[in-house]
């Protein structure tokens, strides 16, 4: 166990930049989501602190250690890959040894710690297999038991269930879950499914182009969110965004840009009157009340059981409504909508920033 | 099924892929019925001059050259070998061979493993010389070969000519196994690098093992290169180090060329060529890295 600190981390390949000063800090035990867009660097990052990527400029810090320099063999770390990379060549029960194989680990234990890891993850009719006799799922197992035999001083996940079908999928998410609460080793864990990273993480990082755009707890970043991709990025159906102007005369309101009524506003920043704004609001925090003033045109409705889903234009916008009800709109209709002032976002129109 | 209704559902027996019976075969299989004829026929041709040869060293010595069909077969050539110098030119081969597989191996293997996992500058370019050397024409390296060998001692010696056969087989060791080892995929290497392994260790109990089966065949395409030499045993052997194909050229003497032993030697030469040539086709067709990643 050890707590990761990257400072001011930077990275090109070649002439093109990829990190452009990355700084993290992961406490001891932590278990830490690292989220964004494809393309965004979360892989280079985690390869550089495995130590599979040359360190740009900045520093990685494990457990207090300055490890820029050091290789992987000597970090202590353990990794499961976006592609698994089990060694073909091996039966499972030598893939998930191997490591220990190497540290000279006597055979007696190291069958015993196979066995348990083995047990823990529904391996053990598998040991004798190769990775080429398994399916999907198993060979995801047989990465996720490689990490978990050594007893790292930190995990490192790339992406690691994202081939994996949707019930199976749910199953290893609550297992990872369930060892990390065991083993309580820092995790860092790369994923593009924000839901994986909701569930799971004691914090969420979220990255774009290079960039930590945010850090926090999930409940966090869902409440406030620090600018509009963040805002975007997290919660699904993904918030929606209507522009329009931020208008001040005795209480304050939102203008829409396509007209329509005003909607009202909890708080806005000092000397707000007439700035362009964009308004947030989460799908699920739209209600249907036949006293508002604010109308959806419906084009499609998406019932799934649960929750009803409509999507449609307010003041000539695009905007989705999730409700708990069952909604018997159907396309062309028009449903009045309250916007809660207390679950709205505003950014500024031109960065992105949260204003209040 | 009468004939009647039979003729009247063909058409569509035809449609759906059925074959009502006494039809002729399908088109393909027609096909193929001549193609494994004509592969028949092109097997003859090319095993006609060798089967001839294998039967030459059969006969009796006095009737080598007798066309007759039906003779009484005899290993009486192959003794004759055996009593003369050419058991030692053999185990020259032999030697020769192994000894410049094993050595270019050594030095090639390595080398092709960094020009492939490496980048650096002029990567290329040094790929593309290791290339060149084996494009020179043998002719316009022995004779520098040659004059350098008498200065420093190493003509007629096992130990030279196989010095000569590696540089020959170094080049096709570097681009054989460059190709195997770009096969395996790098993220296996960094797997073992986490696990724990140094970048020789991985290497050696990740990388290598998953190329046996390339080399393998890369150290049979060296041997028989290196066995099937004959330009340069011949230049640079005189006495003692001979090498079985130059010895059989000692056989066509100025008194009668002794038909009897070569056809005898040719057999024993070609029988290690035959026997590498199974071997390698079946580690060739042998994919090792499949399931180690997902795809
Ligand atoms: N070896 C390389 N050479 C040049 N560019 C690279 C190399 N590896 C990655 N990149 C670039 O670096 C950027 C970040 O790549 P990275 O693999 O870290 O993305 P990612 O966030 O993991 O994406 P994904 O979610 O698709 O896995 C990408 O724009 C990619 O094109
Ligand atoms: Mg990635």
């Amino acid at each position: 166990m050890a707590s990761v600190t990257i400072r001011d981390l930077r990275k090109s390949y070649g002439s093109t930049p990829v990190l452009h000063g990355v700084s993290i800090d992961i406490a001891d035990g932590e278990f830490v989501a690292l989220v964004g867009p494809s393309g965004c660097g979360k892989s280079t990052l985690l390869r550089m602190i495995a130590g599979l990527e040359e360190a740009g400029e900045g520093e990685i810090r494990i457990g207090g250690r300055l490890v820029n320099d050091v290789p992987p063999k000597d970090r202590d770390i353990a990794m499961v890959f976006q592609n698994y990379a089990l060694y073909p060549h091996m039966t499972v029960a030598r893939n998930l040894g191997f490591a220990l194989t190497l540290k000279g680990v006597d055979r007696v234990e190291i069958a015993a710690r196979v066995a348990r890891a083995a047990e823990v993850l529904g391996l053990s009719a598998l040991l004798d297999r190769r990775p080429g006799q398994l399916s999907g799922g198993q060979r995801q197992r047989v990465a996720m038991g490689r990490a978990i035999v050594r007893n790292p001083l930190l995990f490192l996940f790339d992406e690691p269930l994202s081939n994996l079908d949707a019930k199976l999928r749910v199953q290893m998410r609550a297992e990872i879950k369930a060892l990390h609460q065991r083993l309580r080793t820092s995790a860092i864990y790369v994923t593009h499914d924000q839901i994986e990273a909701m569930t799971m993480a004691d914090r969420i990082v979220v990255m774009r182009d290079g960039r930590v755009e945010q850090a926090g707890a999930p409940l966090d970043l869902y409440d406030r969110p620090a600018n509009r991709f963040v805002a975007g990025f997290i919660g699904s159906p993904a918030m929606n965004f209507l522009s329009g102007r931020i208008a001040v005369n005795g209480g304050a309101s939102f203008h829409l840009d396509g007209g329509g009524p005003s909607l009202p506003l909890a708080a806005v920043p000092p000397g707000a009157h007439g700035r362009p704004a964009v308004l947030g609001l989460r799908p699920e925090h739209a209600l249907i009340d036949p006293e508002a003033e604010a109308a959806l045109e419906v084009t499609v409705v998406e019932p799934t059981g649960s929750e009803t889903q409509v999507v449609g234009q307010l003041a000539g916008q695009p905007f989705v409504g999730v409700f708990r009800e069952r909604v018997a709109a159907r396309p062309g209709d028009v449903l009045p909508l309250r916007l809660p002032p207390a679950a709205a976002h505003l950014f500024d129109a031109g960065d992105g920033q949260r204003l209040v | 099924m009468t004939d009647a209704t039979r003729a009247a559902a063909a058409p569509l027996l035809a449609r759906i892929g059925a074959w009502p019976g006494r039809v002729r075969p399908p088109r393909w299989r027609r096909h193929r019925i001549g193609l494994h004829a004509a592969a028949l026929a092109l097997l003859l041709a090319v095993l006609f001059p060798f089967g001839w040869m294998v039967q030459m060293a059969l006969r009796p010595p006095g009737e080598v050259l007798d066309g007759a069909l039906l003779f009484q077969p005899t290993l009486e050539n192959f003794a004759a070998l055996w009593q003369g110098h050419f058991p030692k030119s053999f185990l020259n081969s032999v030697l020769v061979s192994s000894l410049s597989t094993a050595a270019s191996l050594a030095l090639g293997v390595p080398a092709a493993y960094v020009l492939t996992r490496w980048r650096f500058r002029g990567r290329g370019r040094v790929a593309l010389w290791i290339l060149a050397t084996r494009m020179a024409p043998p002719i316009a390296l022995t004779i520098p070969f040659f004059l350098a060998y008498r200065w420093v001692g190493l003509q007629d010696s096992v130990v030279g000519l196989a010095l000569i056969h590696m540089t020959f087989n170094i080049s096709i060791v570097v681009w054989f196994m460059q190709t195997f080892f770009a096969a395996i995929p790098r993220s296996l290497e960094e797997a073992a690098w986490i696990d724990g392994c140094g970048v020789w260790q991985a290497f050696r109990r990740v990388t290598l093992p998953l190329a046996a089966p390339g080399l393998a065949a890369t150290a049979v395409f060296c041997f028989i290169f290196s066995w099937n030499d004959f330009f340069f045993a011949l230049i640079l052997t005189r006495t003692s180090a001979v090498t079985a194909p130059v010895a059989i050229t000692n056989f066509l003497q100025y008194e009668g060329w002794e038909w009897g032993k070569i056809a005898a030697a040719g057999t024993l030469v070609m029988l290690p060529v035959l026997a590498f040539t199974l071997l390698v086709r079946k580690y060739l067709v042998r994919g090792l890295t499949a399931g180690g990643l997902k795809d």
